[in-house]
């Protein structure tokens, strides 16, 4: 049990932004997706979320120096 | 990948995981135009690396290794530290040195390339710890400066031994306390960014992590100068986040701080590698 950054796609997709990519002290662990999503005009953010450390800097980036909100840490589950 | 390091054989590929697959297709060796952009979706050079979670050093090496120009030409040597907890993940040639020696083995690879070679270009860069650097191979590092060897020195800064449980370095700040120091400091910082121009260096910045950008343009430019015109030097504030007691997250935070504070923008640039750099822009190669 451990926290993982998820990415809100539908908000996400609404910004021409992929500055979280360019923070996240993690290799190849946040990436930016460049085909349109959800029917908005920009690609979205997303974490794979096996390399994903938990240090939150993708959130601070989103919610404290952009004031976007599309990034929130949550419980890793399992599927079953 | 499109220098022929490594091929996947078609045969298995539907069976290849992503994270292999991407080493093929989505990789930047060889690539005429290497940057920032490519951390959004390319295949980077550091695989993953076991360093703290929001390890702001390990930000610094993606934006470093992303702003390397020819990653197939370029040697990395470093020292001990944090660092090199990370350099057996990188898909570049890395040498790690004795403790302090990293300058010194620099120049001896950087001479017998340059006799190997003549024709080619091959960028040497120095990474390593404020302990290795201002302290422990500080005469190492200044001599490779005062002999003008065509090679490129980054100093992580994190002010603190920090691997080893928070011993004070010649780099922390007059006053700081730590837990294997609990006196407090008592002179000041080595300011080793003026030591280096003092020494001879072309080039020499004095800059936090907090800018990805800023990181790679300054990384860039000090290769190409390595190349031509002589030593350059880069000090970059990466605070270890554990040692002075701050959580994950606020690493970003704490060196936004700093650009206003101790590691406020320091950069010299000598007459001729002025002169280099705008030439370098003509040509559209920075």
């Amino acid at each position: 049990m451990y926290y993982v950054a998820k990415v809100n796609s539908e908000m996400c997709s609404t910004y021409k932004c992929n500055m979280c990519t360019l923070y996240c002290p993690e290799p190849n662990t946040l990436m930016y997706d460049k085909e349109q999503k959800h029917g908005n005009d920009h690609g979205t953010s997303w974490v794979d979320e096996d390399r994903c450390k938990g240090c939150a800097i993708c959130v601070y980036v989103c919610s404290d120096l952009l004031n976007r909100d599309c990034i929130e840490m949550a419980m890793v589950t399992t599927e079953d | 990948m499109s220098v022929d390091i490594y091929k996947i054989n078609p045969e298995f590929r539907d069976i290849m995981p992503k994270d292999i697959l991407d080493l093929e297709d989505n990789a930047t060796w060889g690539a005429e135009k290497r940057g920032i952009s490519d951390l959004t979706d390319k295949k980077e050079l550091l695989e993953e690396h076991s360093l703290c979670a929001g390890c702001p050093e390990a930000a610094a090496l993606r934006y470093i290794l992303t702003a390397i120009p020819k990653p197939e030409d370029t040697i990395i040597v470093n020292s001990t530290g944090c660092t090199s907890l990370m350099f057996p993940h990188i898909a570049l040639h890395t040498v790690h040195s004795l403790f302090g020696n990293q300058n010194a083995v620099a120049s001896g690879i950087k001479r017998a390339l340059t006799w190997r070679f003549p024709d080619k270009d091959k960028d040497v860069v120095v990474l390593a710890g404020d302990g290795a650097t201002v302290d422990i191979g500080l005469d190492y590092t200044l001599q490779s400066f005062f002999r003008q060897e065509k090679i490129t020195t980054i100093c992580f800064d994190n002010e603190v031994y920090a691997n080893t449980g928070g011993q004070e370095s010649g780099s922390t700040p007059k006053g700081q306390v730590f837990k294997m120091a609990p006196k407090g400091k008592v002179f000041d910082k080595v300011p080793m960014w003026e030591l280096a121009v003092t020494s001879g260096c072309q080039y020499s910045v004095k800059l936090t992590a907090s800018a990805p950008k800023a990181v790679a343009r300054v990384v860039r430019e000090a290769i190409f100068i390595a190349r031509e015109l002589g030593p350059t030097y880069i000090h970059l504030y990466t605070p270890c986040i554990l040692e002075i007691g701050l959580s994950a997250s606020e690493g970003l935070w704490e060196m936004k701080e700093q650009d206003k504070d101790r590691f406020v923008s320091f950069k010299y640039v000598s007459p001729e590698a002025e002169e280099f750099l705008k030439q370098c822009k003509k040509e559209g190669r920075l």
